[in-house]
């Protein structure tokens, strides 16, 4: 019986929300009501979207509609994320969802149309795919940033973007494509030697020497921890670049060598005692006091 | 010889057209076949959505001209195993245009609709690389109730799993219930067929070609590959001689950033259970296994080995995760891999896995369609039982 009225009750409320997601509906998709009440409207759409295929269709055609105002637009794009993300219940609206975001992938609104690519490089989507290789081999028809382009790619490891990425490396357009290009190349088995020459490179931006560590870490572990071990050793080198290679060093070193190489405790002694910010000189200290110094 | 394409040069407009010339001539038909090969030259140097682009064109250039005995099993594999809309749908498309329908064919059809179904999406088969910018084509799961509906009685075996499907909430979209509910009629229709035989239900058609058993004197050498070293889970380093001489193997391949859950980690999850039947049997120490990565360069022991423990995979000395550490030309070479590359990383390659025997050369093979692990482990008992001629190595 208890049971029995418990269930009515959660009924009864899910109505009430059914209810209440159409109400907000209605208002989201009224060019009657003002810009602010349609994004407060959004935000509680996104259950008579998978509810109603009326309703899902009202609210792609906000999407797709050019002339209402982009941040009525951005918001539907966000309520129907959100109702995507009930990969169940969104399974009927799925076909007609991602048939409109292509539609409005090469909308004139820029960041609309760098989040509809992100949504469908996240679904490993061909066209987006094919439409972001093809704006970074000519310009002319890019959607999106070369740098932006780049990191959506990376959302996809078998999306032939390695030789965009380098193409990009040898002549880059600016720094931001330049780290996207190094950040997704970092999945590229061959380029391991690439991020060993950067790390090396002390004239080399830090950020870059960064990026370079952890994809070298990827890539080729031992190779990382022979490079973290001579920037210790290198005097000359940036306190901030010791320090992620002493982290490398505590992380993924073999402690049983590395406790025994008194230059390396040495350095790491003298780099604890230095001038080094207090943040790093703790990491030295938490180095040497795991191998008893 | 491969004479229907040569050149990964070909650009896909020239694929596209190279297809629709094979399709229109009936003597050259047969090449299509060919085309589907994971290995063929001109899916090299290719990305994965590239090579989706123009093996959906070759599937529905089999749909149009009609699917052969010898295509059927790519077209199967496509459901068995795909996870591509473009792919599994193309693939339903060219089965109804094989020539022999019957019910050993309806569960490849129902497991690629359980497998899709959320990952439907709107299709346009129109034109050579199309996109469906708009939902009014067809898409994976219409096709793939369409060949339902054209199995007709011969499905009747997946016929209480349609029916569950289109009674549980959230089975399939409102708008595909005329397509269930005119698949359904289909298969409940006119008494055309017999009923399946018992046990029929599930295994791949006889005669598919998706296992092949060597005799012992038709089977290569292993001189291209016998000094190939590989490096296991451990980090230490083994010649394929070896590991692979003195006793039957049991070998996978796989690749740890396979994105198919349907593939490689099924694959090693599958060997996981391949090891508790030679265990069962007492056969651990006399029938090796060895899951080897087609991505050699990026699979490091340690991602072999975690890779290997997630999936319960045995690693020991008679057990172990592998990669060649000269790349793959002589594993391609010796096994006959079905994998294509962009640069060093995999676009595409079917499910395989293999049975040395005790000199380390290919006794068995099962390609594309999955494997029955006790089918596997009886092959390699069958091999461990055959006489040995080489002197063994000291």
């Amino acid at each position: 019986m208890a049971k029995r009225k418990t269930a009515k009750r959660a009924g009864k409320a899910g109505s009430a929300v059914r209810k209440s997601a159409r109400a907000a509906l209605s208002v989201a998709t009224s060019a009657r009501r003002t810009v602010k009440q349609r994004v407060a409207a959004m935000a509680e759409a996104p259950l008579a979207v998978v509810e109603s295929d009326k309703d899902l269709q009202a609210m792609l055609g906000v999407l797709r509609n050019r002339d209402e105002p982009i941040k009525v637009r951005l918001a539907a794009l966000q309520s129907l994320g959100a109702a995507a993300f009930s990969v169940i219940a969104f399974e009927s609206c799925r076909g007609d969802y991602l048939a409109t975001l292509r539609q409005v992938a090469d909308d004139p609104d820029p960041e609309l149309r760098q989040r509809v690519l992100g949504i469908l490089m996240r679904e490993k989507d061909g066209f987006a795919q094919k439409k972001l290789l093809d704006g970074l081999k000519n310009p002319a028809k890019a959607l999106v940033p070369p740098a932006k382009a780049l990191q959506l790619l990376s959302y996809d490891v078998h999306a032939e973007a390695y030789a965009a990425a380098r193409a990009i490396l040898a002549k880059p357009p600016n720094d931001d494509a330049r780290r996207e290009a190094l950040r997704l190349l970092a999945a590229d088995a061959t380029a391991a030697p690439l991020f060993e020459k950067l790390l090396r490179d002390k004239k080399e931006l830090r950020e870059i020497r960064q990026i370079a560590a952890s994809a070298l870490h990827a890539l080729n572990p031992e190779k990382l921890q022979q490079r973290a071990r001579e920037i210790i050793l290198d005097k000359s080198d940036y306190d901030d670049i010791k320090a992620t290679s002493l982290m490398a060093l505590a992380t993924f070193g073999d402690d049983e060598a590395l406790g025994k190489d008194k230059a390396l405790l040495n350095s790491v002694s003298r780099f604890g005692a230095g001038k080094a910010p207090a943040k790093y000189k703790q990491g030295a200290r938490r180095f040497l006091r795991k191998f008893g110094r | 010889m491969r004479p229907a394409a040569t050149a990964n040069a070909q650009s896909e407009p020239q694929f596209a057209a190279l297809v629709d010339a094979l399709t229109a001539d009936p003597g050259r038909r047969g090449q299509l076949t060919d085309l589907l090969r994971e290995d063929h030259p001109i899916y090299d140097q290719r990305g994965a959505a590239t090579v989706v682009r123009m093996r959906g064109w070759v599937l529905l250039a089999l749909a149009r001209a009609g699917v052969s005995d010898a295509a059927l099993i790519f077209v199967l594999e496509e459901l068995d195993t795909g996870i591509d809309a473009y792919l599994v749908a193309a693939a339903a498309r060219a089965l109804r245009s094989y020539a022999h329908p019957d019910e050993n064919l309806a569960p490849f059809v129902m497991r690629a609709l359980t497998n899709i179904r959320y990952r439907d999406e709107p299709l346009c088969f129109e034109h050579y690389g199309d996109y469906a910018v708009s939902s009014t084509g067809t898409s994976p799961v219409r096709e793939l109730l369409m060949t339902l509906a054209w199995l007709g009685p011969h499905a009747r075996g997946v016929l209480p799993e349609l029916e569950a499907l289109r009674a549980e909430r959230g089975g399939l979209a409102r708008k595909y219930r005329i397509d269930i509910d005119r698949a359904l009629h289909a298969i409940r229709g006119a008494d055309q067929v017999d009923e399946p035989a018992a046990g029929s239900c599930c295994g791949p058609p006889t005669g598919l070609g998706n296992m092949v058993s060597r005799p012992s004197d038709s089977r290569g050498g292993v001189q291209s590959i016998a000094a190939a070293v590989f490096e296991d889970h451990g980090g230490d380093r083994i010649a394929f001689q070896e590991f692979f001489r003195g006793q039957p193997s049991i070998v996978v391949f796989f690749y740890t950033r396979c994105d198919n859950p349907l593939k490689c980690s099924l694959t090693v999850t599958k060997l996981a259970r391949i090891q508790n039947l030679l265990d069962a049997q007492g056969l651990a120490d006399r029938i090796h296994t060895a899951a080897i990565s087609y991505d050699p360069a990026y699979d490091l022991p340690e991602r072999l080995r975690v890779y290997g423990r997630d999936r319960g995979v045995v690693m020991n000395a008679h057990h172990r995760m592998l990669r060649a550490i000269d790349g793959m030309g002589a594993l391609c070479a010796h096994f006959g891999l079905g994998v294509n590359f962009i640069e060093s990383l995999v676009n595409r390659h079917r499910i395989e896995a293999y049975i040395l025997d005790a000199e380390g050369r290919v006794a068995v093979s099962f390609e594309r369609v999955h494997w029955d692990e006790g089918e596997v482990v009886g092959r390699a008992v069958e091999v461990l039982k055959e006489k040995v001629t080489f002197e063994m190595p000291p």
